[in-house]
């Protein structure tokens, strides 16, 4: 049950390495989401009933927590990859890219959802670095795809840092190591994570907190936290909007995951305090530089990165708070950004299909130009910016709960302080691009000259008529799908539906036992 | 103590003082072709490291990891780099942000810092206590030289050397992980050093040089 979620984005690959029919690539994508996304259901469904328990010594294993983390991934790289068609199409017919590296992407594609979802699957440590330094080294040539040179300096800044930090993981990951060791007698030690976590009490306290402050700066860079978060603005606004979609949405709540099973590990061995302390460090000095950033970005898919350090700020800062309400406001809020964060990125590559900018200056009266786009695209400012009745306000809300009942004023004072600030600042970049009262110009023709491979011929009447059907078909079909993205955080801000609550109360059970 | 024992004492001391006196020569250095040579010794010494413990622990995996490190890290990443470098036409660093005697008094100090603050008894204790040290102070020491230093490939040199020192800090804790383990991560390396040495042709086409001050088109 487990093994196919990851064969069947490698078999997908596999077909986009082989393949160089167009039609057909596109579809093993699409294919592959769409049958990892519904075996994350079934496993779901399982998990509720109770169903998923790890078998001793097993490499693959999935609990409750792993289970929410693979239907985050699953469904958000199915979304993405239906609206992948229409960019990277898009793309294609305007000669941004040509025939190879548009097969070059979906490969990739399918490879990085691959490596994203080894991430949670896997029950040993050192594994679970190799899936996440995998998905470095794969989202990389994504980022570096147009090969300009933003885009290459933005790739060069990514892997390295990346590569870096999680370098201090991995040794972390060591001496957590070094400490079951020690706590074994001296004898081998273990990096099962079930192994860890029942030995966890007798490891030696000051080796599993260095280890801890490693892993929290090494998988931290990968998530995003400031202040070691400064590959994250070049890599999402220099990557194809769909990859920005995925780093943001759920590449950062990958490495946060690495982060969360190691916090697990140090706070059944220090306590609480220690994991609160960290993650509040590098909680708030997220949110509060994201939110000073955010006052100066002229270009709408950096001010979107941005806002993707403060949620992960959030998100850190609700994981500290702790107690009943923090981690469930932590998972929740993974899930809320996971759906909110591409689906403005995907909104922002319409809106650079139209207008061929996204510098918010430039850029007015969307939606009285795109009403439908413009319309889900105002409300999915309002829902990142914390506004009710989007979900992001129920889990932030949370948050504040669990903040406040743990009696972290300040902490709490400070994230009010700078969330303002972040209103302000979305609203007024995002404000302008959306009501503004000028329309923007009229969209470009169609291009005749459409560049294709050189073994399709160019198009010619009837076969225009069918290329602009296509077109609108996967246009509708991408709509659909942010209208349903849309809706969904709308509706988790008004109630929380019966399995994810279940399914985030059973994860957050784990993190807290 | 039997009589073996302060035989591997001194070798894997040795060893290792290699390694960091490998790592600390990078801050001399001008020609990339000596960085290669620097980082090939130092790849080939982790690798003996290995074999001389596998040798004294009886341990057969560690044959395995040490074969592994020495075809990848000394032969297959410095041939790949080699190839790089010569294909984009760069011999020399250009002149550090910092001087050489600077940097070299940094990095001694680097070292003392690690040698001070590990001392204090944290955990470790054993044949590997000096091994730890200095892996930490060669990480320390490779990521200096990867901030000072302003060509992409010595970035790239430095990064594979941080590798290392982290590739020693996990062998002396563990004695070397299970074997899969070990295959994974130098896997991982391996691809790192093919797509970092793609990227850094495209940096050279879309750059024309690679000095990297010239990578600032991007800010704030």
């Amino acid at each position: 049950m487990l093994l196919p979620l990851i064969l069947i984005p490698l078999a997908a690959a596999l077909v986009c390495l082989l393949t160089g029919n167009r039609r057909v690539y596109e579809y093993a994508t699409v294919l592959s989401c769409a049958a990892v996304s519904g075996m994350a259901l079934l496993m779901a469904d399982a998990a509720l009933e109770g169903g998923m328990t790890a078998r001793p010594g097993g490499a693959i294993y999935a609990d409750a927590l792993s289970v929410f983390m693979i239907v985050v991934i699953t469904l958000l790289s199915l979304a993405t990859s239906v609206y992948s068609v229409e960019y990277m199409g898009n793309e294609l017919e305007h000669g941004h890219v040509d025939g190879k590296a548009h097969r070059y992407y979906y490969m990739l594609y399918n490879l990085f959802v691959m490596t994203m979802l080894l991430v949670p699957l896997v029950n040993n440590l050192a594994v679970m670095w190799m899936a996440i330094e995998g998905t470095t080294l794969v989202s990389a040539l994504l980022v570096g795809l147009y090969r300009k040179r933003q885009s290459v300096e933005a790739a060069w800044k990514y892997i390295i840092l990346c590569t870096v930090g999680i370098t201090f993981a991995l040794l972390g990951t060591f001496i957590v190591y070094y400490a079951s060791s020690g706590a074994s007698g001296g004898g081998k030690g273990a990096l099962e994570w079930t192994t860890l976590m029942a030995m966890a009490p007798s490891l030696n306290p000051a080796t599993v907190r260095l280890g801890f402050i490693l892993i929290v700066v090494g998988y931290g860079t990968k998530a995003g936290l400031a202040p070691v978060h400064n590959w994250l603005p070049d890599a999402h606004s220099e990557a194809p909007t769909p990859i920005s979609a995925l780093l943001s949405g759920i590449l950062l709540n990958c490495a946060f995951y690495g982060i969360i099973r190691f916090a697990v590990i140090a706070r059944a061995s220090l306590g609480q305090p220690f994991v609160r302390d960290m993650m509040f460090l590098f909680g708030i000095s997220s949110v509060v530089v994201a939110s000073i950033f955010m006052l100066i970005q002229r270009n709408a898919k950096r001010l979107l990165a941005y806002s993707s350090i403060e949620h992960m700020g959030i998100i850190a800062l609700s994981f500290g708070a702790g107690g009943p309400f923090g981690f469930y406001a932590a998972l929740l809020h993974i899930f809320n950004h996971a759906i909110g964060k591409p689906l403005m990125f995907f909104v922002t590559g319409r809106i650079k299909g139209r207008c061929d900018t996204v510098e918010t200056e430039q850029v007015s009266g969307v939606i009285k130009a795109m009403p439908l786009v413009g319309t889900v695209g105002f409300a999915g400012i309002m829902a990142l910016a914390g506004a009710p009745p989007f979900g992001m306000f129920i889990s932030e809300f949370l948050m504040l709960k669990a903040l406040a009942s743990g009696g972290h004023w300040v902490i709490m004072g400070v994230f009010l302080a700078a969330g303002g600030v972040v209103f302000y600042g979305l609203l007024r970049s995002f404000g302008g691009m959306f009501l503004g009262a000028s329309p923007p110009p009229a969209p470009a023709e169609l291009p005749m000259q459409i560049s294709s491979p050189a073994r399709i011929p160019m198009p010619v009447g009837a076969d225009v008529n069918r290329r602009l059907a296509v077109r609108r078909f996967r246009g509708l079909l991408s709509g659909i799908v942010m209208f349903l993205m849309a809706g969904t955080l709308l509706v988790l801000g008004l109630y929380i539906p019966g399995p994810l609550d279940r399914l985030i109360t059973l994860s957050a059970g784990i993190i807290g036992r | 103590m039997p009589k073996e024992w302060v035989v591997v004492y001194s070798i894997t001391d040795f060893i290792t003082v290699g390694m960091l006196l490998t790592v600390v020569a990078m801050n001399s250095l001008k020609r990339m072709e000596s960085f290669l040579r620097a980082y090939t010794i130092n790849s080939i010494l982790l690798a003996a490291l290995m074999a001389v413990s596998a040798f004294y622990l009886d341990a057969a995996h560690l044959y395995i990891a040490a074969a592994v490190t020495l075809a990848s890290k000394g032969v297959a990443i410095p041939l790949l780099l080699r190839k790089v470098v010569r294909s984009l036409k760069i011999t020399h660093e250009a002149e550090p942000n910092i001087n050489t005697p600077l940097s070299l008094v940094i990095s001694s100090v680097l070292v003392v810092i690690v040698y001070s603050s590990l001392s204090k008894g944290i955990f470790i204790e054993g044949f590997t206590e000096n091994t730890l040290k200095v892996s930490i102070s060669i990480i320390l020491i490779s990521l200096f030289i990867m901030i000072t230093r302003k060509k992409a490939v010595t970035q790239v040199i430095g990064l594979l050397l941080m590798e290392n020192g982290l590739f020693l800090a996990g062998f002396s804790l563990t004695y070397g992980m299970s074997t899969i383990i070990e295959l994974g991560v130098v896997f991982d390396v391996l691809m790192g050093a093919i797509i970092l040495g793609v990227f850094l042709s495209q940096i050279k086409k879309t750059f024309i040089d690679l000095d990297l001050d010239k990578l600032t088109t991007l800010k704030g």
